[in-house]
C-alpha cells in the first residue's frame, strides 16, 4: 500500500520537481543527461523512452509514435521543445535521433512480425509451397521428396503427410523462420536436425522450432525484446533481425534439451518453460544480445 | 483432525474430475481447452507433450489433460489413463480422409481396460468450417452405436466460435456426477 502512494506522489509529483532541480543546476535537460550519461545501447535508449513516455511535453510524448519519414523533423521539434543548443550539446540531436529510431523501430518491427503470423500458409500460393519444398532441400540435400504429401515430412519433424496444417497460429512467420535457420546457418541446422532425430532424446524438429517461433513472438509482443534490439541493431530493427533472434533460440533450444537428459518428448512443455525463463532472465541484463556464435558464419 | 476438516475434505476431493481429451493431430484439443478457460485462441502452435489446466465449472474443480496428437505421441496416451471420469474426443469434422484413422484409434482407446469407466463425449469440431461434416455424419463415420461399453454423447461445436463446448463438458459432468457421486 505504502509502495503504490509513494509510486504515485513520486511519479505525479517529486520526479518534475527533481527533474527541474537537477535542470537548474545542471543547465541540461533529462534527455540530455540520458544521451551524454550512457553508452549506446540498451540503458540509453530504455531510459529516453521511459523519460518520453512519462513527459509532460505532448511532442515528446507523440515522438514515441513518430513514422519513420518524420522522424528527422521530431527530433527538431524535441530540441526546440527542450531548448537544446546544438552548440552546447553537438552529440544529442544524433544520439536522440538513434534512440528515437530504435523505440519506434521495435514498434514497427512488430507489425512486419504480426502481417507475416497472420498469413496463413496456403497450399494454393506458389510462393507457400516453394518455401516448403525449399525447407526440405536444405534440411535433407541427399533424399528426394517422393510426393507433395508424404510421410516423408516426418523426417524433418511435422506431424502429419501434410506440413500445412502445423503452422496453425504461427502462419507464414513459422515457416519463414525455418527456412531462414536452414538457409543462414546450414550446417547448424543440420546438426540440430540430427541431435531431433536422435533414438531417445529426440524431438519433433520442425514443430519445436514452430513452438519457439511463438516464443519469440511473445517475447516481441510483450516488450521483453527491447534490449536485445536496443543493443544489437543500431537503426531500426527490421525483420532479418527477428530471423536471426529465432536462430539463436532454435540453436541454443537444442543444446539445453540434449544438456537436461529429458526423459521423453512428453515432458516438452516443462523445459520450454525452463528455457523461456532463462531466457527472459538474461534479457533482463543491460548488456544483452541473444546472438548465435558460430565458429564459421556461412 | 476435525470430523469436519474430514467431511470438507472428502466433499472436495469428491468433486474432483479428471478429463482426458485425446484425438488426432490439428482436431482442436488445445484450442477447445483455451477457448474453454476463456484465453487467446490466435496464436497456438502444435502441442508436443501435453497441457494441463485446472478449472472450476458449477462447483466442480476440473483437471483436463490435453495431449499432443501426433503419432509418434499417441503411444504415450496410456500414460495418461489412469482415474480418468471423462473421455473427450475431439475430431476434426472437416479432415475427411483421416475419418478411419480416427474411429481406429477411439475404438483401440475404448477396449482400454483403463478407461472402462470413463463417460465418452465426442466433439465433432470445426463445425464453423465449410467442408464441415454434420455430427450425424461423424458419429456414424465413428461407429458411435456400436458403442455399448461406455455412456457417450456426440456434440458438433467449434472451439474457434466456443458454440457448443459448454452444453458438451455439462453434459459430461452431469453423466459423471450421477454415476460417480451419487452411487454411493
Amino acid at each position: 500500500m505504502l509502495g503504490y502512494i509513494w509510486q504515485y506522489v513520486y511519479s505525479s509529483f517529486l520526479r518534475y520537481w527533481l527533474k527541474w532541480v537537477v535542470r537548474q543546476v545542471s543547465g541540461k535537460c533529462e534527455l540530455q543527461r540520458i544521451c551524454a550519461g550512457f553508452q549506446p545501447g540498451s540503458t540509453r535508449t530504455s531510459k529516453t523512452e521511459y523519460s518520453l513516455q512519462f513527459s509532460k511535453n505532448k511532442v515528446l510524448r507523440g515522438s514515441l509514435q513518430t513514422s519513420r519519414d518524420s522522424l528527422e523533423q521530431c527530433v527538431d521539434h524535441i530540441v526546440q521543445a527542450k531548448n537544446v543548443k546544438p552548440q552546447k550539446d553537438p552529440l544529442f540531436r544524433k544520439s536522440l535521433h538513434t534512440c528515437l529510431l530504435q523505440i519506434t523501430g521495435y514498434a514497427g518491427l512488430y507489425t512486419c512480425v504480426e502481417d507475416l503470423r497472420k498469413e496463413t500458409f496456403s497450399s494454393d500460393n506458389m510462393e507457400h509451397e516453394d518455401m516448403l519444398l525449399k525447407l526440405w532441400k536444405l534440411l535433407m540435400p541427399t533424399v528426394k521428396l517422393e510426393s507433395r504429401v508424404t510421410k516423408q515430412w516426418g523426417d524433418i519433424g511435422f506431424q502429419g503427410d501434410d506440413p500445412k496444417t502445423d503452422f496453425r497460429g504461427m502462419g507464414m512467420l513459422g515457416l519463414t523462420n525455418l527456412v531462414f535457420f536452414s538457409e543462414h546457418y546450414t550446417e547448424e541446422a543440420r546438426q540440430v536436425l540430427s541431435h531431433a532425430n536422435h533414438p531417445q532424446l529426440g524431438y519433433s524438429y520442425a514443430i519445436v522450432g514452430i513452438n519457439l517461433t511463438e516464443m519469440a513472438y511473445s517475447l516481441l509482443k510483450s516488450g521483453d525484446l527491447k534490449p536485445h534490439f536496443y543493443n544489437t541493431v543500431t537503426g531500426n530493427p527490421e525483420l532479418l533481425h527477428f530471423h536471426h533472434l529465432y536462430c539463436y533460440l532454435a540453436y541454443e533450444f537444442d543444446k539445453f534439451w540434449v544438456a537436461s537428459k529429458p526423459q521423453s518428448i512428453m515432458e516438452f512443455n516443462h523445459y520450454r518453460e525452463k528455457f523461456h525463463s532463462q531466457v527472459k532472465i538474461s534479457l533482463q541484463e543491460p548488456g544483452v544480445a541473444l546472438t548465435l556464435t558460430v565458429s564459421s558464419e556461412h | 483432525m476435525g470430523l469436519l476438516t474430514i467431511l470438507k475434505k472428502m466433499k472436495h476431493k469428491e468433486r474432483e474430475m479428471r478429463l482426458l481429451m485425446l484425438g488426432l493431430d490439428n482436431a482442436g484439443k488445445t484450442t477447445i481447452l483455451k477457448k474453454f478457460n476463456g484465453e487467446d485462441i490466435s496464436t497456438i502452435s502444435p502441442t508436443l507433450g501435453f497441457n494441463i489446466k485446472t478449472l472450476e465449472h458449477r462447483g466442480f474443480k476440473l483437471n483436463i489433460w490435453d495431449v499432443g496428437g501426433q503419432k509418434s505421441l499417441r503411444s504415450y496416451w496410456r500414460n495418461y489413463f489412469e482415474s480418468t471420469d471423462g473421455l473427450v474426443w475431439v475430431v476434426d469434422s472437416a479432415d475427411r480422409l483421416r475419418l478411419d484413422d480416427c474411429k481406429r484409434e477411439l475404438s483401440s482407446l475404448l477396449q482400454e481396460e483403463r478407461l472402462a469407466g470413463a463417460t465418452l463425449l465426442v466433439f465433432a469440431n470445426k463445425q464453423d468450417l465449410p467442408g464441415a461434416l454434420s455430427k450425424e455424419a461423424i458419429g456414424e463415420a465413428m461407429g458411435l452405436d456400436d458403442i455399448k461399453t461406455h455412456h457417450w454423447c456426440i456434440m458438433g461445436c467449434s472451439a474457434v466460435t466456443g458454440e457448443n463446448l459448454l452444453s458438451g463438458v455439462d453434459w459430461l459432468l452431469d453423466d459423471i456426477a450421477a454415476r460417480v457421486f451419487t452411487a454411493d
